[in-house]
């Protein structure tokens, strides 16, 4: 069956599955025919990928749109890869993004490759760059580590349910970590959190060679670090209303500014693609 | 890279120059070279999307479902609607009113009926949660290939105008304090009185056209399964005290030919994303489809084993029985 389709804009879009050990990945590959560079885009985990998908798709259609080759992805167990969420770990997730890199990296012809990480997305981008993957890093709100990830979620999720549960039943988030702490698997969106995947959490921490942006000048390899405003929900948290779509452009189109000198893509390059 | 796995395939729908993306969970059947025996006798299960979750809805309860009902037998698709997910297209502007007013209908019937002529389908049961359900009410009163219906926490009422702030910082109040709570109830009561006073008649915000549409597929005799997470705070499914109570509106209005069933489940979220919303709803949902459209020989054979998720508890889920039965 044929899963390859143009949007409106004319760039291909191509939904596949890619297989991982145990699990096949979903993606979908924004081609362009003659690109003058390639991007991975490393979204967030578990709930925050529903909440952020709409822009990070209307992104991606962005790049491609400037000539930049862009697959996207979901972790195993997550959305519509295969797989199920509380048997996976961050190793797994990070494996993820490695062999999705190595695809990316053998397509020709060969271009400058951008990894770009979105949340917690950001620090598996950036462990990857540090293995010298990658010609340039840009980070959209990374945390400093996988368990900052995971209780900001945490708040976010008790904070709502607290809305919607009786006064006898209402929890607070420390509490939720207590059990989680007293090896008591928890359930956040609908996602099964395992005391495992707490405690792991607190070994992946975003490395230190991509926390600053100052810290690559005069490298050929540059590094982005950008901390999203309230501006760019729901990109980042507070998420809006439901029925609410923000006009993201010109984030959008200043970060590209950036991607194409960290990339050092000539204008004319990625004009062509916008005509 | 591949399109296709064993359990699903990926697709896209372009006819009318609309692209809309989806995932068709495959049968055993599909994968058993029994497929080219299976003409156009197959019934589909389709999920429309809901908003901004995607096609794989909050905790990727739709994905949990499909595969189920899928393994069972029955063809599954999950589509995102244009403007969502993977589809093509911006979400219109006024977004609630589009969905309200059946904007999703016309092309959602269109893009049935492509996707009925591609996996050779006789017709679909389509499933929507929240304004996913109010989308299916839409399309299944627009579509001719609609055979049945299953919504999950649908809502028959359009939003009402925004309350003055002073209202909301009341309502907050109310939800966080002890006395708050008491003369909230005090409250819901008198408005409970002043409903019964004005007969029960619909409230002014209630969605007139769609409650039409409704009430035209149900008494039409279409087979509907309306499934609902209990509410937390309240201690039946019944509409919160002070609420109008549509489900026993639209019950009352489907007349003597009228299908619908209506199943509760305890423990679910809004979403029945939840272990237990999801648990509680794919067994409604399965006892509902097996009753309703049950597979052929033909089909039922290819299936050896019961398919059982993960997290699947071996003695069910805590549902409660029906709450609600027209039958």
């Amino acid at each position: 069956m044929e899963t390859l389709c143009s949007t409106r804009s004319g760039t291909p879009e191509l939904a596949r599955y890619f297989a991982v050990p145990g699990a096949h990945l979903y993606t979908v590959l924004h081609q362009v025919s003659y690109p003058v560079a390639r991007a991975l885009l490393i979204g967030p985990l578990a709930a925050e990928r529903h909440e952020t998908y709409h822009p990070w798709v209307r992104w991606a259609r962005y790049l491609a749109a400037k000539r930049i080759e862009v697959l996207r992805f979901d972790y195993r167990g997550i959305g519509e890869s295969t797989g199920t969420f509380e048997d996976m770990s961050f190793e797994d997730w990070s494996e993820d993004v490695h062999l999705l890199t190595e695809w990316l990296e053998s397509r020709t012809p060969r271009v400058p490759l951008l990894l770009h990480g979105l949340e917690i997305g950001g620090i598996f981008a950036a462990n990857l760059f540090d293995r010298e993957i990658g010609n340039a890093l840009l980070q959209w709100s990374p945390p400093t580590s996988a368990n900052e990830a995971l209780r900001l979620n945490l708040r976010h999720w008790a904070g709502l349910e607290q809305l919607y549960q009786s006064p006898e039943n209402r929890k607070s988030s420390s509490e939720y970590i207590r059990q989680l702490e007293q090896g008591s698997p928890i359930e956040v969106d609908g996602y099964l959190w395992s005391c495992r995947l707490w405690h792991e959490s607190f070994d992946v921490m975003l490395s230190a060679s991509s926390k600053d942006d100052s810290l690559s000048e005069g490298l050929k390899r540059r590094v982005g670090v950008v901390k999203l405003s309230k501006d760019a929900s729901p990109l980042v948290r507070p998420h809006l209303r439901v029925d609410e779509v923000r006009d993201l452009s010109r984030l959008y189109s200043d970060t590209f500014d950036w991607v194409a000198e960290a990339l050092a893509l000539s204008t004319g390059e990625t004009n062509e693609g916008s005509n | 890279m591949k399109e296709a796995i064993e359990s699903r395939e990926l697709f896209v729908l372009d006819g009318l120059g609309v692209v809309v993306r989806g995932t068709y969970h495959k049968t055993p059947a599909d994968n058993s070279g029994a497929q080219s025996n299976l003409k156009s006798d197959r019934l589909g299960v389709l999920f429309i999307s809901s908003l901004f979750p995607t096609r794989a809805a909050n905790g990727d309860s739709a994905v949990y479902w499909a595969d189920s009902f899928a393994a069972n037998g029955y063809p599954s698709f999950r589509l995102d609607c244009p403007g969502f997910g993977d589809s093509d297209g911006e979400p219109p502007p006024g977004l609630f009113e589009f969905i309200n007013r059946g904007g999703y209908g016309p092309i959602l019937s269109a893009k049935i009926k492509e996707l009925i002529a591609r996996f050779h389908l006789s017709g679909v049961v389509i499933v929507g949660l929240c304004a996913g359900a109010v989308s299916a009410i839409w399309t299944s009163a627009a579509s001719t290939d609609c055979r049945g219906m299953i919504l999950m926490n649908p809502y028959f009422y359009l939003p009402q105008a925004a309350r003055p702030n002073f209202r909301e910082r009341l309502s907050a109040w109310s939800l966080q304090t002890h006395l708050g709570g008491v003369l909230s109830k005090c409250y819901a009561h008198l408005k409970e009185i002043r409903l019964f006073l004005s007969r029960k008649s619909l409230p002014k915000n209630a969605n007139y056209l769609l409650l039409r549409r409704f009430k035209e597929l149900a008494s039409a005799g279409l087979p509907i399964l309306i499934v609902n997470g209990k509410d937390r705070k309240s201690p039946a499914m019944k509409s919160k005290i002070g609420e109008f109570d549509y489900l026993a509106h639209v019950l009352k209005s489907s007349g003597r030919r009228g299908q619908i069933v209506v199943r509760t489940v305890e423990g679910a979220d809004h979403s029945l994303s939840n272990r237990l919303g999801r648990l509680g709803a794919k067994e409604h949902a399965e006892q509902w489809l097996n009753a309703r459209f049950p597979l052929t020989d033909r089909q039922g054979a290819v299936i050896s084993t019961t398919h059982r998720n993960p997290g699947d508890s071996e003695n069910g889920c805590a549902c409660r029985e029906q709450v609600l039965n027209c039958n």
